[in-house]
């Protein structure tokens, strides 16, 4: 998944699991970034009596490089408490929740908003309260009501909201999984000498599932070195990285017949999250963890993983016949390190650029100067919208076939006029677009829908 | 001053001296020890107790500290423990 249990360690570990990150210029307030940062993958909207909450013990953080070195220069970090009303009472709450701050519920959740530019710390709020869970018609009965006061302005023109949305990452998680099974094309499958396919419709595996996020709406201006809102696209104080991390304190110590622990030391980063699926598909499973502990400055010893993909090479032998040109294609992408590790230059595409520099780093790249578009297209970049995926990414963006097709060769002839991509290239999808959501993103901010009640959900069926 | 004299001298000074070492070394254990009092749990962790590196964690700061001897002593108490 974008980077869902993309780990063996996170995948164990889910409340400091990032699970998919988004910034972009707001469309309805284009004078302002949204960035949103998911953890907790796949919450099945009835999960409780314990239903789903961010971690105290995780330090939450959102990343901005704003000179291409690959480290932060401006850090929003985000840290929660829980507060249990009744702790001898079992249940999440008591009654009907009608407002954030029901006596009814439970297990409350706040947080605070700080601010680090160079070294200067500003704390930009305290004691912010997130909306519960979606339970049910009993317990949340307006749901939208509840979301809404837990949206918080801060000083600055800055908005924040911290809690349960439904999850905007449409892919076909089954199939995919399956070998590589991309359902629209399984007829072409190699199928390991198994029974043949038939052709079929993609299926939303994240439907109706949950996540936790944190989105941050913030003016231009808060996000640029000198604190200017960048009008020239080809200049390069307009393009800044984006990453998204977690972090866990160095040591937990238990004690025996107790529920006291003690954790201790400094913060350590635990989860990181720029492009999507970055460490799912381009970082070998034993190197997964230690990407997950490093910062994208760091990212040159993963630069082999761009340049000679492993899904690149296994296309044209589960699809065979399919993709002849890209099975011979041996030479390092270096249109894959372009999009993802230093963004595109100048030149690339006509009136375009992202670039931040030779320092390869894994970070969502956007160019500020670049408005939202009026008729966006999901594919972004590489269907005609500069103000999508990879420039930054937008809820709706369909980065799942954007990167499926640029593994598969149709971005290379930007480094290498030459090549012509095979005709699979340009068409190969799981299947899936915004429509597949059962649950609708937002025109406004926060953009994520409205998270599925528990009441609501029926549990998992068969294709 | 005589020999004998001198010799008392610098014995009564060396006995004077070592006695305000200890009372200096204690003083400055108890000062360490309210100092204590008034901090959280510490966690001590030797990675590699033959380096003689131990770092030292209290709430969100952590501190190297290089000592072989506690290294060694920890080491040995573990060992204990664990037979």
């Amino acid at each position: 998944m974008s980077s869902h249990r993309e780990a063996p360690a996170i995948s164990k570990d889910p409340v400091a699991d990032n699970t998919d990150l988004y910034a972009f210029v707001s469309p309805d307030d284009p004078g302002t970034v949204t960035i949103i940062s998911n953890y907790l993958p796949l919450e099945a909207p009835y999960g409780g009596p314990n239903f789903f909450e961010f971690g105290p013990d995780v330090r939450y953080r959102i990343n901005i490089d704003t000179n291409g070195d690959g480290d932060a220069d401006i850090i929003y970090e985000f840290a929660f408490e829980t507060q249990v009303a009744n702790p001898n009472s079992f249940l999440y709450n008591s009654g009907p929740i009608l407002s954030i701050d029901s006596a009814n519920w439970n297990r409350k959740q706040f947080y605070s908003v700080t601010r680090t530019s160079r070294g200067h710390r500003q704390v930009l709020g305290t004691g912010l309260a997130c909306p519960p869970c979606n339970i049910g018609p009993l317990s949340t009965p307006d749901y939208d009501m509840l979301a809404s006061e837990a949206i918080h302005s801060l000083p600055g023109g800055r908005t924040v909201f911290a809690g349960q949305r439904a999850e905007g990452f449409y892919v076909d998680l089954g199939s995919i999984f399956d070998l590589g099974n991309l359902r629209p094309f399984e007829n072409l499958h190699a199928t390991f000498g198994l029974p043949a396919l038939s052709a079929a419709v993609g299926v939303n595996g994240t439907d109706n599932f949950s996540v936790h996020s944190i989105a941050l709406k913030v003016p231009i201006s808060d996000l640029t070195r000198h604190g200017s809102t960048p009008t020239n696209v080809s200049s390069p104080d307009a393009v800044v990285g984006v990453w998204a991390s977690a972090s866990r304190q160095a040591a937990t110590v238990r004690e025996p017949w107790s529920d006291y622990v003690q954790e201790a030391g400094e913060w350590l980063q635990v989860s990181r999250l720029g492009n999507p699926l970055f460490n799912e598909v381009l970082v070998g499973m034993g190197y997964k963890d230690l990407w997950n502990s490093l910062p994208p400055s760091a990212d040159n010893r993963f630069a082999a993983g761009v340049q000679h993909p492993e899904l690149a090479t296994l296309l044209p032998v589960l699809y065979p016949g399919v993709f002849p040109n890209l099975a011979k294609l041996s030479a390092p992408r270096a249109d894959l390190v372009a999009i993802l590790l230093t963004g595109l230059p100048a030149g690339v595409v006509p009136g375009f650029q992202n670039f931040t520099g030779s320092t390869l780093a894994d970070m969502l790249r956007l160019n500020l100067a670049i408005p939202p578009s009026s008729k966006p297209n999901i594919l972004g970049l590489i269907g005609g919208d500069p103000a999508g995926f990879p420039n930054g990414r937008r809820v709706f963006d369909d980065v799942v076939t954007v990167e499926l097709r640029a593994i598969a060769g149709v971005t290379y002839p930007l480094v290498n006029s030459s090549y012509t991509p095979d005709v699979a290239a340009g068409e190969i999808t799981d299947g899936l677009t915004p429509a597949s959501l059962n649950l609708p993103f937002l025109n406004s901010f926060p953009y994520l829908g409205t998270p599925q009640g528990g009441y609501q959900t029926a549990p998992l069926g068969t294709v | 001053m005589s020999e004998s004299t001198r010799r008392g001298f610098v014995k009564n000074s060396a006995a004077a001296a070592a006695g305000m070492t200890v009372v200096g070394a204690l003083a400055a254990e108890q000062a360490d020890a309210k100092a204590a009092a008034k901090s959280g749990p510490v966690v001590a962790y030797i990675r590699k107790p033959g380096t003689g590196e131990i770092s030292v964690m209290s709430g969100e700061r952590e501190v190297k500290l290089h000592d072989r001897k506690i290294a060694a002593r920890l080491a040995r108490a573990a060992r204990r423990e664990a037979r």
